[in-house]
């Protein structure tokens, strides 16, 4: 618990996020391809992470289903370039308001519980997504799902998406406009009233605010960058399958923000770059990576609640 | 006209009723206070007024506008204001930041998702202006969860306060304080309750408390009104008296 006061309208955009910006933004002069390929990756989680990262950290509502707006994104973006002549950047943009539009719906109805229930809700819905995926054969291609999805040109002719650098350049906007984008959103009135909902919802209700309403909004923009990820994700992989929308992976993010440290931002995509990294190291010593990386999780539970950012900040301030 | 009329107000749980045909009238610039022993539905009347609970029957009018059917976050938006009997706080926020986020509840701007600096600016102003006038200026920079007991319970009138509400409900305000703690909580709100301008209905058991506090009382027994009146009145009354020292007298 800090004792110093917080700011809440902090307009200015420090130092250090200008510097990581060019940092990223400089990597492929010196990374090889295949290096490449794992940092656009790991931005994706690292964008999707974030965007749960509004629901568990600052608003206290754990979902067990975010994997249904990657999958939401990955999909309907995948589907608009397959079968639309739609330029890739709207695609992808026309993905991510999808995912926000649904996420109004199924908010809707997860708000009418709370806690432990509505986690179970946000589960079932996710699985209600991957009951879709599987059967809408023609939509979803089902257990195959889509498959050559292409990373077209345009608009305007423009090309540059289609190399593997330039396609990192598109993520890393995105991510970097995202990140931005919450940071103002968490700073703002708004936010505040997040915060007070995630400290004591009953309290912000009786102070007149309508917390339902303030939930499922910061739902569906959770969702919309969510579905976002998810959006870049299946150009990039070229594929989208039901492993997107499936339960595991939903539960795989709620780590990544955990053990990045959540009501942080920053936090979970160091957690989504952590979990990416770990995995890739551990899968390359035995199958049975994932109980390891349990361990890890545990660790990090019983030990540094605060995650990777609460350890780096706290190291920062002594 | 009252500011705040309760009209046959009744609700039953089950074969319980807890409040019972409860019907009264807080002019403006009153400081009412509702006293009775354990039990005697004082809280579930605070619920009723203020829309946790629905009323079985009867209704609540404030300013002649009848609340049925409106939530209680919209009845604050109209201007009633409560803190809990049991203290209900934002723990991790500063008491600053707790009597911000109150008064932001007020502002048209309130849901802004970006900026803001004018909304936090203007809330901050009236938070700090609560503070003030409950003493709790000293403390504005600490976590709520870090207050002493005492100062709890007085952040959270002052976050009630600072959304400078037309009635202000305080269910038990020295709930849970030691001796000398509630001396002094009693004397900073008698302090508030002097600058006037304020309607108050409270909610207590500690008679003493009450007379300090109170312009009128309203005595309840069993979910009904046993007594309305001022407080000599009230004092010395039969049915009262009977009520506080037990039953059958």
């Amino acid at each position: 618990m800090t004792v110093q006061e917080r700011h809440p309208s902090n307009k200015k955009i420090p130092l250090a996020f200008l510097c990581v910006a060019v940092v990223l933004a400089l990597a492929p002069l010196g990374l090889p391809l295949f290096a490449m390929t794992l940092l656009t990756e790991a931005l994706i989680l690292g964008l999707l992470a974030m965007s749960l990262d509004l629901m568990v950290g600052y608003t206290r509502l754990i979902s067990f289903g975010h994997a249904a707006a990657y999958g939401l994104g990955a999909y309907a973006s995948g589907y608009l370039l397959l079968h639309t002549p739609l330029a890739l950047p709207f695609a992808v943009l026309a993905a991510s308001v999808l995912a926000g539009v649904v996420a109004i719906g199924v908010a809707w109805v997860c708000t009418l519980t709370k806690g432990v229930s509505f986690s179970m809700l946000t589960l079932a819905f996710a699985q209600l997504l991957y009951a879709v995926a599987f059967k809408w054969t023609s939509v979803t291609g089902a257990s195959d799902g889509l498959a050559g999805i292409p990373r077209t040109s345009g608009p305007f002719g423009v090309t540059v998406f289609q190399t593997k650098n330039g396609y990192y350049y598109l993520v890393l906007v995105c991510l970097l406009g995202a990140y931005l984008f919450c940071r103002s959103l968490v700073g703002s009135p708004f936010g505040a009233v997040l915060r007070g909902i995630r400290e004591n919802e009953a309290k912000t209700l009786s102070l007149g605010y309508n917390t339902r309403l303030y939930k499922i909004a910061v739902v569906a923009v959770s969702f919309a960058l969510g579905g976002l990820a998810g959006a870049l994700y299946s150009p990039f992989a070229g594929f989208a399958n039901t492993e997107l929308v499936f339960w595991l992976f939903s539960g795989q993010v709620l780590i990544m923000v955990i053990v990045g440290g959540q009501g942080t931002l920053i936090g979970p995509i160091l957690g989504a770059a952590f979990f990416m990294l770990l995995e890739h190291v551990l899968s390359q010593y035995t199958e049975s990576w994932a109980l390891f990386f349990g361990l890890i999780f545990i660790g990090f539970v019983m030990f540094a609640p605060q995650g990777i950012w609460g350890l780096l900040t706290r190291r920062a301030r002594v | 006209m009252a500011l705040l009329e309760l009209d046959g107000l009744t609700k039953r749980y089950g074969g319980v009723t807890a409040v019972n045909d409860v019907s009264m009238r807080v002019e403006t610039g009153e400081v009412r206070a509702v006293i009775g022993p354990n039990g005697a539905g004082k809280t579930s009347l605070f619920h009723l007024i203020t829309g946790i609970v629905p009323a079985t029957s009867g209704e609540v009018r404030f300013d002649g506008r009848v609340l049925s059917g409106l939530s209680s976050y919209q009845r604050c938006q109209a201007g009633l204001s409560r803190t809990f009997q049991l203290t209900s706080l934002f723990p991790e926020m500063t008491a600053r930041e707790n009597c911000r986020v109150a008064a932001q509840a007020r502002l048209p701007r309130r849901w802004q998702p970006w900026g803001g600096a004018a909304v936090f600016a203007e809330a901050s102003g009236r938070g700090d202006e609560a503070l003030e006038r409950l003493g709790l200026t000293s403390m504005a920079a600490r976590p709520a969860g870090l207050l002493s007991h005492g100062d709890q319970r007085l952040l959270e009138v002052a976050m009630a306060l600072a959304q400078r509400p037309r009635v202000l409900l305080l269910d038990e305000p020295t709930q849970g304080l030691s001796v000398e703690e509630t001396l002094t909580a009693v004397e900073t709100l008698a302090g508030l309750f002097a600058d006037g301008g304020l309607t108050v209905l409270l909610v207590e058991h500690d008679m003493e408390v009450v007379f300090r506090l109170a312009s009128k009382i309203t005595v309840m027994h069993r979910g009904s009104v046993i007594a309305d009146d001022v407080p000599s009145v009230v004092k010395d009354d039969a049915a009262v008296q009977a009520a506080y020292l037990g039953g059958y007298a």
